[in-house]
């Protein structure tokens, strides 16, 4: 079983997502971490995220690329988050950037495996489509990808939420 | 409190006037929190000062989404950006109901 939740910069989906994690009771938390350090900013952002998990029992498993050679028990819930950074580690891991087609279908095929091998995967995703700007030909690539990969997810779960100010919408 | 929020342009004023007619108004609250983040307030201090302000009598609240985009290059926008959307997250949990409206149409969300 898949659940997307869905949301802006700031909007509290992170929060959102592990309330609904806390809320089951399978043994095994995992919290697969897709974000890599590299400057003081990744670092607090780390450094939040990982203070908000305090004390919920998650077992953190750094995971920038290649999602689904995870090590996973049996009876789990596994959180990814995020899939905007796995996106990009994934597009710009070798010298020559991967297509959007070939990004997504990567990273799709993933998370089905990595989706075998839990009872319930959690998925928290971006919404970075509505600032109405023009961008480049490289991060419009990288656009592509994330609302290809959304859009499928969307597809594949058997829950979406969107999540607004800290409120999850069921969509 | 009642928070009003949506992206720009999508008629939250007049959908809130027209909605809370005996309210106060505290609009575009997220240009509030750019200002005095440039004024060097912290989140902390903005959130403060809100509540300060709107302690009294019934207030509706109004602000514009702005998390919805691609990560801003510069620092000054990616903080704001960030800032913005925690203290509405807290005004949320605070407010008694909270409406999101798009294409001048509000749902209640909370």
């Amino acid at each position: 079983m898949i659940t997307l939740v869905y949301g802006g910069s700031g909007s509290g989906k992170s929060a959102f997502a592990e309330d609904l994690v806390c809320k089951t009771n399978y043994p095994n938390r995992y919290y697969l971490a897709t974000m890599k350090s590299f400057d003081e900013e990744s670092e607090k952002r780390i450094k939040r995220h990982k203070s908000l998990r305090d004390g919920k029992g998650f077992i953190t498993i750094e995971s920038p690329i290649d999602i689904e050679n995870a090590i996973i028990d049996k009876d789990s819930i596994v959180l990814l988050e995020c899939m905007s950074n796995l996106v990009a580690n994934e597009m710009f891991r070798d010298e020559n950037p991967k297509t959007f087609t070939e990004c997504a279908d990567k990273i799709l095929d993933d998370v089905k495996e990595l989706s075998k091998k839990t009872d319930e995967l959690v998925i928290v995703t971006n919404n970075i489509f509505e600032d109405g700007l023009s961008y480049d030909e490289g991060t419009k690539e990288y656009m592509r990808a994330l609302g290809l990969i959304n859009k499928t997810l969307a597809e594949i779960s058997n829950e979406v939420y969107e999540v607004v100010v800290g409120i999850g919408i069921k969509i | 409190m009642i928070l009003v929020i949506g992206g720009s342009y999508q008629g939250k004023t007049e959908y809130a006037l027209s909605t809370f007619e005996e309210a106060r108004f505290f609009n575009q609250a997220h240009l509030f929190i750019k200002k005095r983040l440039s004024e060097g307030h912290t989140q902390a201090a903005i959130y403060d000062e809100i509540k300060a302000t709107t302690s009294e009598g019934q207030w509706v609240i109004i602000a514009d989404e702005i998390g919805n985009g691609v990560v801003p290059i510069d620092e000054a926008d990616r903080a704001y950006r960030e800032v913005a959307g925690r203290i509405l997250i807290e005004l949320a949990k605070d407010a008694d109901e909270v409406y999101r409206v798009i294409l001048g149409i509000g749902q209640r969300i909370k």
